[in-house]
């Protein structure tokens, strides 16, 4: 990235493949207009999202994390949702422990149907993001 | 106080009796006062049984290393083993038995309840006794007493206690086949008083803090090593399991996963002990091992106290109180916090 270019945020999103990934798939064909930083990655479920997913991303680079499944009750493998929304608190938790932004890690509950609050939901994280600037904390590239 | 005789006698009868084929002990040392961790397989051994305040070590350790090396079973005949453990120590030993490392007949606790005081802290004791080098050490009551060259000291427990020990939840090991000591009431520090004063900390000086002390980590994965609950047989930093045959290309070799980099690097440092954090979650006994055996002092008990206080609060899970209860992870309950959720 040269110096002239604004910086943009890079987001590694984590979607569900029942939900959030349908979700993403439908701003686009509804042609909603958002930004793209989000690099999505297709998860089977959000319950299978390993906090090393999340460090790792932030390691090689990533300024931002999203993880992005099923609303509460709404999980095609009946509880996933439910042990994902423990196990990243814990994530959320550390991170912000060890003095990391707390913006940089989001979680949100995407249906198939809801292409636009998808859309809204990178829209916003994006717009965090900004102001933050590069992620140098976890990122092994920048030391 | 504890009757070391009958320690010794008990360890001596169920080995004599066979109800266990050996016992897992701390004895006297080479390194200076220090006790060690002995395994003992003849009645005879017991008499070189200790009980004193530099028992520090976490023995349940030795019960995980044991179930590794299937050949180390030949010598005592796939019986039980004993374990001599403090509460910290049986809380580990019950969180073992939660995740089914082995079975509950498997194992003969012998409880040694640290009563109204806990084990020595060598870098505070280097602080109340600068100079003296203790030939041993022992409990009487309230006091720690050392047998140096120039006769008994007297130093009151509260000073030369390890800080785990000070906000110790349970010093009285809840389980046990047979424990000794009383279990008396406990008046010091409240749990987590370190955390929540650094909780108040800004962020900045959080992110200060923790830079400083993992760009000293050097990666030699004593915390780890000394951890009981620490089993993977292969880790995370490793990256072991790639079959490298004469098929195999540079290519292949270059690209395996590699989560994070054995060598130390800050950015590394600070994943690998945020990993092992997160993998103590609900299952970290605060036995304060990892913090006591690291050469640069990075306080690791504050990272996982931060995750147990989060289990307790957030989830009202308490790491190793019962061994019916299901793992943190393994489990939720219908109103866990989601108000961080969009």
């Amino acid at each position: 990235m040269s110096e002239q270019t604004p910086y943009e945020p890079r987001i590694v999103a984590f979607l569900c493949k029942w939900c959030s990934s349908a979700g993403s798939d439908l701003a686009g064909v509804s042609r909603i207009q958002y930004p793209a930083n989000a690099t999505p990655i297709t998860v089977a479920c959000s319950g299978g999202v390993s906090p090393q997913y999340i460090l790792s991303a932030l390691r090689k680079g990533a300024d931002g994390v999203l993880v992005s499944g099923c609303h509460i009750g709404d999980c095609h493998y009946m509880e996933g949702n439910m042990h994902a929304r423990r196990k990243l608190y814990l994530v959320k938790e550390l991170l912000e422990f060890a003095g990391v932004e707390p913006e940089r890690f989001r979680m949100s509950w995407v249906s198939a149907a809801e292409g636009a609050k998808f859309a809204q939901v990178v829209r916003d994280f994006v717009e965090d993001l900004r102001p933050l600037g590069p992620q140098d904390k976890l990122n092994a590239e920048r030391p | 106080m504890i009757d070391l005789n009958a320690l010794r006698t008990q360890a001596a009868d169920i080995l004599e009796t066979g109800e266990v084929g050996a016992v897992i002990g701390w004895r006297r040392g080479s390194r200076g006062m220090a006790a060690e961790p002995v395994a003992i397989v003849a009645p005879e051994e017991a008499a070189s049984l200790v009980w004193d305040p530099t028992c520090f070590h976490n023995l349940a350790l030795y019960l995980v290393e044991e179930r590794k090396k299937p050949a180390q079973r030949q010598v005592h005949g796939g019986k039980p083993i004993a374990i001599v453990a403090k509460g910290c120590d049986a809380r580990a030993v019950t969180v073992l038995l939660q995740e089914n490392h082995f079975g509950r007949d498997d194992v003969y606790v012998i409880g040694v309840s640290c009563e109204g005081t806990g084990v020595l802290d060598e870098r505070k004791l280097a602080q109340v006794l600068p100079g003296v080098e203790p030939d041993g050490a022992a409990f009487d009551g309230d006091n720690f007493v050392f047998a140096t060259s120039e006769g008994e000291r007297r130093v009151p427990a509260r000073e030369a206690m390890m800080d785990r020990c000070l906000e110790c939840r349970n010093a009285h090991p809840k389980l046990n086949n047979v424990v000794f000591g009383e279990e008396t009431p406990r008046d010091f520090d409240a749990p987590f008083a370190a955390l929540k004063r650094f909780e108040q900390r800004p962020a900045a000086e959080r992110w200060q803090f923790w830079q400083r002390q993992f760009e000293r980590c050097i990666r030699c994965f004593a915390c780890r090593s000394v951890c009981p609950m620490c089993y993977c047989d292969e880790c995370v930093v490793d990256s072991i399991n790639l079959v490298v045959t004469p098929e195999t290309t540079a290519a292949e070799k270059a690209d395996r996963v590699r989560w994070i980099e054995r060598s130390a690097s800050r950015a590394d440092n600070i994943g690998y002990h945020m990993t092992r954090a997160l993998h103590l979650a609900g299952r970290c006994v605060d036995c304060g091992e990892c913090e006591r055996v690291c050469p640069v002092n990075i306080p690791l008990r504050l990272l996982n106290n931060k995750m147990e206080r989060e289990a307790r609060e957030a989830f009202g899970y308490e790491p190793g109180a019962s061994i019916d209860l299901p793992a943190l992870v393994a489990s939720f309950r219908d109103d866990d916090p989601g108000q961080f959720i969009r």
